[in-house]
């Protein structure tokens, strides 16, 4: 008996419009039923499935333009660094509160209990310091003065004897944003830093500031950052790699959610 | 001795970036699946514009075929985790989520589908210009696999690409096909099933699954 003899005339009839994807709900589940138990049927399908596979290759292809592709990939990236945040917040989440400083339980596999411990309550009153400095910056009725005198009542206030290992890098604005001008206080060795910036404005609500540590192999994403009405921002800088590794930190304006790499004005650029 | 070896894992992660270029596309499809936006962007190069030929042809309508082109890709990009390549080629995954993604297009709008090839007519020349993001190889290949399969169609009878191209991509049912053309539902049958015959032993040597 021959393969043609031994198939369900019906579904013989229905086999090509299955390959064709072109089949009612009814008649596809239909087939689908008969293809899980009839493995020669399954064989005829493939082969009329090859035929259609080949289909669309000979259509005329259509170049599209080059906005719908900046389009998707925006949409793209934008989740993508949407993912990566609900990522790190998840993973901050399942550690201790104390750790939820700093990122990634691996840093306690590469450091000291000691010196983590320091740089922890180091960054809590740090943080706490420029809590309390955005509130009186806040207060002050002359904008433009406040500006250029908070970042100094920052670093005023910042501990004095900081631990040890921690060092402070001046950042400085470019000719785009000559005003522009910081600080990162860091442990070399950790993955995280605090960055304080004064003197950027304020960015439309479709751009970003984005924070990047440069090493010999490139930019890498270290942040968004976002600047307050006074032209200041503060974000914890973080990174896979030990500060240390990197050469370079630079501040782009990106669009809204940040790029895979840097593509607009570099308004900071300091060495490390 | 640390910065070395983090200036390494950088360096490892760019070649492996350039690399993506000519990654096979299942490779590239899980590296999507992990969140590597660069995989998609050379999925888009490869296929954007076979994935916007195709709705083009389905709606009829440049605009709003763009609009199916760029959400391909971000069904691609959200259900990549989904994709198992026992099941089939990612090419021909990608092109259903196209072609189902264009008929609801067209059947929302109601906008008229570019001409059916007539029965005896002739298929649209194929734009064989040069993509000049592609690789000098892959434009030849693409080139060759294009022109094979526009011969392989070309061969059929007018009657039978006329059934099959009703039934993909304007995603027409046997009933409506008769009602369509006034012939028999068994010439319907006969025809769609001699075509897609046709075709695959014309194919059969070569390998068109991506």
């Amino acid at each position: 008996m021959s393969l043609k003899d031994s198939m369900d005339p019906r579904i013989e009839e229905l086999l090509p419009f299955y390959a064709l994807d072109a089949l009612t709900d009814e008649e596809r589940e239909l087939v689908e039923s008969y293809l899980a138990e009839h493995p020669e049927a399954r064989e005829q399908m493939n082969d009329l499935h090859s035929g259609v596979s080949a289909l669309p290759y000979g259509i005329s292809p259509v170049e599209p333009p080059r906005q719908v592709k900046e389009s998707l990939m925006a949409r793209v990236n934008a989740d993508a660094q949407a993912r990566a945040r609900s990522s790190a917040r998840a993973s901050q989440q399942s550690s201790p509160p104390l750790l939820r400083l700093i990122k990634g339980e691996n840093i306690l596999r590469t450091f000291t209990l000691g010196i983590a411990t320091l740089a922890i309550v180091w960054v809590i009153i740090l943080n706490t310091k420029i809590s309390q400095l955005q509130n009186e910056i806040s207060g002050l009725h002359d904008t433009l003065a406040a500006q250029s005198n908070s970042l100094e009542q920052i670093i005023a206030n910042l501990p004095q004897s900081p631990p040890s290992n921690v060092i402070t890098v001046s950042l400085k604005g470019t000719d785009v944003q000559p005003d522009a001008h910081g600080q990162l206080i860091a442990d070399p060795k950790e993955q995280s830093a605090v960055l304080v910036i004064s003197g950027l404005p304020k960015l439309e609500a479709n751009r970003t500031y984005q924070v990047w540590l440069i090493s010999g192999g490139g930019p890498v994403s270290a942040g968004l950052l976002s600047i307050d009405e006074n032209g200041q921002g503060v974000v914890i800088v973080t990174s896979e790699e030990a500060i240390s590794s990197f050469k370079s930190l630079a501040i782009s304006v990106e669009p809204d959610g940040g790029s895979p790499q840097p593509t607009g004005d570099i308004v900071v650029s300091s060495d490390i | 001795m640390a910065s070395n070896k983090n200036a390494t894992d950088v360096s490892v992660r760019i070649n492996s970036e350039s690399n993506l270029l000519h990654a096979p596309d299942e490779t590239l499809v899980i590296q999507v699946a992990r969140g590597n936006s660069a995989a998609l962007e050379v999925l888009y190069d490869r296929y954007a514009s076979t994935v916007l030929g195709i709705s083009v042809k389905v709606i009829g309508d440049q605009a709003l075929a763009e609009d199916v082109l760029q959400e391909t890709f971000w069904r691609v990009w959200q259900s990549a985790a989904t994709y198992q390549s026992q099941r089939g080629s990612f090419t021909g995954w990608l092109f259903r989520i196209a072609r189902n993604l264009a008929i609801d297009a067209y059947r929302r709008r109601n906008v008229r589908p570019q001409a059916i090839s007539s029965a005896n007519g002739s298929d649209p020349i194929l734009d064989e210009t040069p993509d000049p993001d592609t690789d000098v190889a892959e434009q030849a290949q693409s080139i060759l696999k294009n022109r094979q399969i526009r011969k392989a169609l070309a061969s059929l009878p007018g009657v039978q690409r006329q059934v099959i191209e009703m039934a993909y991509f304007y995603g027409m049912t046997r009933q409506e096909i008769a009602e369509a053309t006034g012939e028999a539902l068994g010439t319907i049958h006969t025809r769609a099933r001699l075509a897609l015959q046709k075709l695959r032993g014309e194919f059969e040597r070569d390998e068109f699954e991506g």
